[in-house]
């Protein structure tokens, strides 16, 4: 675990600023999103339109939160839930020789492959440090 | 941190967040209610040239032969089985710039389809063919499944040949 204040509060930012921008895209598409997770053909159609509608404001509450210091444990809880529930779905999409966009990013997000793994890992291991970061 | 306040405060989070994105949403819902994402999220202000129609709707535009079919599969299930006709035009998700739409008519009425109602390529084709201008551009929901399924007119590679 990382324990260095000053690299943490940094890992605040990026881990809050990725979760803001992607949330800001997705509010600003929320059908391009919804047919997004419509993709992942792991939910029926009513749950995938209303996890758009839902989750970029979660995104962009959670981000902000974490960035200004405010419910930090939570959002750092919320935001390892995502994490670790995309990992999950970009998994069983890419075991199941899915070619989908990962829905990520509103417009702009990037094909469903073995990088987006690694780089969604390396997300939930700065937010579990966030989360289990003990106070001094 | 104590279990109970961080259950307490992501309950609050999660409160506010689904309150912000109905809210901001309200219309999208009242849309969604009314059927209109019932194939697929398409907004009708951002693509008025694409409906969704019923196999019985293909097949009537089969017959008056108004009509150009795309079969947005892949080469090899093409090869396999098609409408009668039909242009393939594989869709592959990142690569819009490379399809090769120089066959087909701007301003001819298409039917595009894929397997069935499970894909999504009929739809994300029929939205690249929307920003290039083609219209009226019709997204045969039913898809080949339904197509070979009522007996209608089909034709492999070997057919056309």
């Amino acid at each position: 675990m990382i324990r260095n204040r000053d690299l943490l509060l940094g890992l605040r930012f990026i881990v809050g600023g990725v979760f803001i921008w992607a949330g800001i895209l997705k509010i600003l598409d929320p059908l391009e999103f919804a047919q997004g997770i419509d993709n992942y053909r792991a939910f029926p159609r009513f749950i995938s339109f209303f996890l758009a509608l839902v989750l970029p404001w979660l995104e962009v509450i959670c981000g902000s939160f974490l960035i200004f210091g405010l419910f930090r444990k939570a959002s750092a809880f919320l935001v390892s839930c995502f994490l670790a529930g995309f990992l999950l779905l970009v998994t069983s999409a890419i075991l199941r020789g899915l070619d989908i966009d990962c829905g990520c990013f509103g417009s702009l997000s990037r094909k469903v492959d073995y990088k987006l793994i690694v780089a969604d890992s390396l997300l939930l291991f700065f937010s579990l440090n966030i989360l289990f970061l003990r106070k001094s | 941190m104590n279990l109970k306040r961080l259950i307490q405060h992501s309950a609050f989070i999660l409160a506010l967040g689904s309150a912000l994105g109905l809210l901001s949403n309200t219309g999208l819902i009242k849309r969604y209610f009314q059927g209109e994402f019932r194939h697929a999220f398409l907004s009708k202000e951002e693509y008025p040239s694409i409906t969704f129609i019923t196999l019985e709707e293909a097949e009537d535009l089969f017959s008056g032969g108004e009509a150009l079919f795309i079969d947005s599969r892949d080469k090899k299930d093409f090869k396999k089985g098609h409408v009668l006709g039909a242009v393939n035009i594989p869709f592959v998700e990142h690569k819009e710039e490379a399809l090769d739409l120089r066959s087909i008519p701007l301003k001819k009425t298409l039917v595009v389809y894929c397997d069935g109602s499970e894909c999504q390529s009929s739809v994300a084709l029929s939205k690249v063919l929307h920003k290039k201008g083609f219209a009226p551009i019709k997204v045969f929901f039913g898809g080949w499944l339904e197509w070979r399924k009522k007996g209608l007119p089909v034709e492999r590679e070997d057919d056309s040949q």
